[in-house]
């Protein structure tokens, strides 16, 4: 075996480290290390000095392992890596120590034993550097094609999107139309936009596109794979299945309105929901005189605690055209808060009061009553009760999960909300993603939201996507996990069922079922690993053995 | 944030602002003045040796909202990108007088240059994205709050500087007047928002903030009591509700339905806070010893003057204009907009606007010039 | 990719302009990110924690 040859690299960082560590005594300490056999200090590692210096020193001496103790691997590992890559090493033979963060910041009125804490740190990144493996990138090819899961406007968008940069995508919908909820709308705000015309617009952008294949009465019945390669059977209404091989996957599966059974009297012809009103207003079939809203009908209680986010702007965009329609009309809003947020609505809210829309405050513990002829609601503003006579109770029901969503879930391997939304990788930076690679939501599958947000959201979702098709590969840092005892492995399953990103599949060998680690589509988080208790599967560059050996040395010199 | 400061397609331009934009979509020129920083980018690694001695010291700090002071050569903030110094021209006794160079006789590694001009670039692009935020409303002119002569009336922007650790106080919740812990905060929503005189619109993230900033002064003071004055409580977003819900039940926080009419201050200082119950119908008043505003955010200064260079349409509250059914798209083919500076938007729309906006600019990018706007 | 892209321009480095900036770097297009500031970061770059999650984010 090879020499084991150590070079150790102490940064000053100006006075970040070197004011208030000895760092001249951490390099003569470091020279005591086992297989250590440079040591320099730098007053800054990360300088085009300090990189050249680096470099030159694993060339003159030899050096097969490079330690930079110096700040956090956030800013500087690729820096380092890159100058061992440089002088012919292979970079996963560096480790970075971190004295600064760890160390001389966080113990700044106490530099001697902070000293001594810095000596433990390198002794540690010493003892895991002689364990250290060589790594190669994993690299997969990724088919440029796109599966579009759902035809409303947000996959509508979508497809547009991606068929305009010329992918391939194929876009699918259960139903025999596109358009999911945009069929029922009328007249869309901000702007005052027929539902009807936007829908029929990007259906007939979309047939210009060669590229772009719509498949209505079709589902998808099956997905495997890993992101650029991922195989989807896709089963048309009374026709063979097709199986078709993706690069990537939008779920677009939209939203539908609860329809509120046993709520305030529901009968779907005196009493009606938001949606029910707005076909009637679209078909101008709508007359009646006397109109009470009635907002937060099934949201915002104990069964369904989440706000809707449209209803409100749904019901005053409906008061307004009733009124528009029929001046003399009367139309009452009774809501709990009136959710007007941004710009436009609040615009919008102005206008309805101009016309004449009333808007009547309730409280949750005080909700209206719905009587045979008239509505009683306590007002919560003028502290009285008002009894409102209608012809027609419209209500406002939330936005819920469409049906169908856990199978997706389930056959993506992306997880639901506890309300049953689609649950992104990160709630405030990735919208858009799933924690799985390769794998994209937008529109009201995600949470319900506007037609603009719609919009927004599914050109977003199309340009993550459209990087891995772009790239035409995916490459991964190598720090995955790994089946290393295929014998030891009993099938059991639970590595992936903990995985968070769908990397692990399980499938028959010839030695039985065995967990099957799909390496380029694993982050190395290494919870497989941990919950293996057959021991069978191993961490790349964090294995066992390195870290045992860097907590044995913590602890004894 | 740190990964686009590595990444070797993104040119990061800080300090610097773009005189003019001249061209068509697919084959812009923008002229781009860098200013002068008087420090070298490519040598300063901000390890801060120049300020210890820099005797200028009492400049107001633009990023902890004018609590702590910074000196005449400064980082912006601990963790900017770039990891650099800048020199403030305005301030700076040798850049004023030519005497002094203290700065410069410190750095080791030679990054002060007092010589350093500003740069005119010049950038062949084929689009250009819009992303120009937003700043928050000063509520000086709403004299009943009092900000500006009570010292314990604060911003929400500036309350996030005194709850952060990183910030003047170190993280701990001091109010301005003596230095004492405050324990008792109310929080005033719609300031300068949803008003006819000044935002004529609804913000859109203060309702959600103020929960935080409460959440977090608990947090750090486990009995301080918190009281948020709201009108429509609109927490809209995904799991806000529930947000809402646990700010109450497991922070104490009080929500009170009503505006406040007036502030006035006790002799130590106290905010007092008048206002109507609209539950009760109650006038009422509330002793503090830190009141918070929930100040209107809007679109960001020098926006429009931008808008002007650029040929961008603003709507009459001076975000950029764009709608269905292109939310992304200005009027001008080739400048996409997104982000707070085409209306108010939290952190989640602002990215996926983001991306949606990085999605139009990339076809104008790849499919060249054949392609202009659907 | 033989044809050299055009770059782009991005005018703000807050959340949302560097959000467009990673997109736009990633698919292989350079970037010119503008900020009047001395360093990017926004006003997303003052806050403490954000909400619903309470986490720093940046």
């Amino acid at each position: 075996m090879e020499e084991i040859r150590i070079g150790v690299f102490v940064c000053n960082c100006g006075s970040n480290i070197a004011g208030f560590l000895d760092c001249k005594e951490l390099a003569e300490y470091s020279k005591t290390l086992p297989d250590v056999t440079f040591t320099r200090e730098n007053l800054f590692s990360c300088s085009e000095a300090g990189v050249t210096d680096i470099k030159n020193a694993i060339i003159e001496n030899k050096l097969n392992r490079v330690i930079v103790a110096a700040c956090t691997p956030r800013t500087h590992e690729p820096t380092f890596r890159a100058a061992c890559q440089d002088a012919g090493m292979n970079p996963f033979f560096f480790e970075f120590v971190n004295i600064r963060e760890h160390c001389s910041w966080a113990h700044k009125n106490e530099p001697e034993p902070a000293t001594q804490k810095a000596k433990d740190l390198i002794r540690m990144g010493v003892a895991r550097a002689r364990l250290l493996e060589p790594q190669e990138s994993i690299v997969a090819k990724v088919e440029p094609s796109a599966l579009i899961i759902g035809g409303g406007i947000a996959g509508l968008t979508a497809t547009q999107s991606l068929a305009a940069r010329g992918f391939e995508v194929t876009l699918v919908e259960r139903t025999n139309q596109l358009g999911g909820l945009m069929k029922g709308l009328y007249q869309i705000f901000p702007g005052d936009i027929s539902a009807e015309q936007l829908t029929s617009e990007k259906i007939e952008t979309l047939s210009k596109y060669p590229n772009a294949n719509v498949m209505t009465e079709t589902n998808v019945v099956d997905v495997a794979g890993y992101v650029g390669n991922y195989v989807a059977t896709i089963q048309p209404n009374k026709k063979q299945e097709i199986k078709k091989k993706f690069g990537i996957i939008i779920v677009a599966t939209g939203t539908r309105s609860l329809i509120p059974d046993g709520l305030y009297k529901y009968d779907g012809k005196k009493i009606i929901t938001q949606m029910h009103l707005e076909s009637l207003l679209k078909t101008g079939k709508f007359k009646t005189k006397n109109v009470v809203m009635i907002q937060c009908a099934g949201s915002r209680n104990s069964e369904r605690i989440y706000c809707s986010r449209i209803c409100c702007m749904t019901a005053i965009k409906s008061g307004i055209f009733i009124k528009q329609q029929n001046p003399d009309a009367k139309v009452f809003i009774l809501y709990r808060d009136l959710m007007c947020h941004g710009v436009e609505n609040e615009e919008i809210l102005r206008r309805a009061k101009e016309l004449g829309v009333r808007f009547v405050k309730f409280s949750e513990d005080q909700p209206p009553q719905v009587e045979e002829n008239s509505v009683k609601v306590f007002n919560d503003v003028l502290g009285r009760e008002m009894e409102i006579d209608y012809d027609s109770v419209v209500l406002a029901t939330p936005l819920i999960p469409n049906e169908g969503v856990e199978s997706v879930s389930k056959m993506l391997k992306v997880p639901l909300d506890e309300y049953k939304f689609f649950l992104e990788a990160h709630i405030k930076l990735r919208p858009n993603d799933f924690a799985t690679d390769g794998i994209y939501v937008c529109g009201t599958a995600h949470w319900p939201a506007t037609i603009t947000e719609s919009i927004h959201q599914a050109l977003g979702a199309a340009a993550r996507a459209s990087i891995h098709l772009t790239r035409e590969e995916v490459e991964v840092e190598p720090i995955v996990s790994m089946l290393v005892d295929e014998d030891a492995c009993r099938g059991c399953g639970l590595c992936a069922s903990v995985c968070p990103y769908g990397s692990i599949e399980m499938v028959q060998t010839s030695k039985g079922i065995k967990a099957n680690i799909v390496a380029v589509a694993c982050k190395g988080c290494g919870t497989c690993g941990a919950t293996c208790y057959k021991h069978a599967i191993k961490m790349n560059h964090f294995t066992n053995e390195q870290l045992t050996a860097q907590i044995s040395v913590a602890f004894n010199e | 944030m740190l990964d686009v400061g590595r990444h070797p397609n993104v040119n990061i331009l800080a300090y610097s602002e773009v005189e003019s934009l001249k061209g068509d979509i697919g084959n812009f020129t923008a002229t781009v003045r860098k200013k002068a920083r008087y420090v070298d980018e490519d040598i300063c690694n901000a390890c801060g040796d120049c300020l210890v001695k820099c005797p200028v010291k009492k400049i107001p700090d633009d990023f902890d909202m004018g609590l702590k002071n910074r000196k005449a050569v400064y980082q912006y903030f601990s963790q900017g990108i770039p990891a650099v110094m800048t020199i403030d021209p305005d301030n700076c006794i040798y850049l004023k007088k030519g005497k002094c160079g203290v700065c410069k006789t410190k750095c080791v590694k030679g990054a002060i240059d007092y010589e350093q001009k500003d740069k005119i670039l010049e950038l062949d692009v084929g689009a250009v994205i819009v992303a120009t935020g937003l700043d928050v409303f000063d509520p000086t002119p709403l004299t009943q709050y009092g900000y500006g002569k009570m010292k314990n009336v604060i911003t929400g922007l500036e309350y996030e500087r005194l709850i952060n650790a990183t910030g003047p106080t170190g993280g701990n919740l001091l109010r301005p007047s003596d230095g004492e812990m405050a324990h008792k905060v109310a929080y005033v929503q719609c300031v300068g928002s949803r008003d006819f005189n000044y935002c004529n619109y609804c913000s859109s993230v203060c309702c959600m903030y103020a929960i935080k900033d409460a959440m977090l002064g608990r947090e750090h003071e486990p009995d301080s009591e918190s009281y948020i004055f709201h009108t429509d409580f609109r927490n809209v977003g995904k799991w806000f509700q529930k947000y809402e819900i646990r700010g109450k039940e497991e922070y104490g926080i009080n929500y009170i339905r009503g505006r406040v009419a007036d502030i006035t201050e006790d002799e130590n200082q106290n905010p007092i806070l008048w206002y109507e119950d609209t539950e009760t119908r109650e006038v009422k008043s509330l002793n503090v010893e830190m009141a918070v505003l929930s100040t209107a955010a809007m679109a960001a200064k020098g926006s429009s003057e931008l808008a002007k260079k650029l040929g961008v349409n603003l709507s009459e509250h001076g975000f950029v204009a764009a709608g269905l059914p292109y939310p992304s798209d200005t009027n001008v083919p080739g400048i996409f907009a997104c982000g707070f500076c085409i209306g108010p938007a939290d952190i989640p729309e602002s990215v996926a606007q983001a991306s949606a906006a990085a999605n139009r600019a990339a076809e104008v990018v790849f499919l060249g010039e054949k392609k202009k706007t659907a | 990719m033989e044809n050299k892209l055009k770059d782009v321009l991005i005018i703000g480095g807050g959340i949302a302009g560097i959000q467009a900036a990673l997109d736009l770097g990633d698919m292989g297009i350079k970037v010119h990110l503008v900020e009047r500031k001395p360093s990017i970061g926004g006003i997303m770059a003052q806050l403490d924690k954000t909400f619903p999650t309470n986490d720093c984010s940046i």
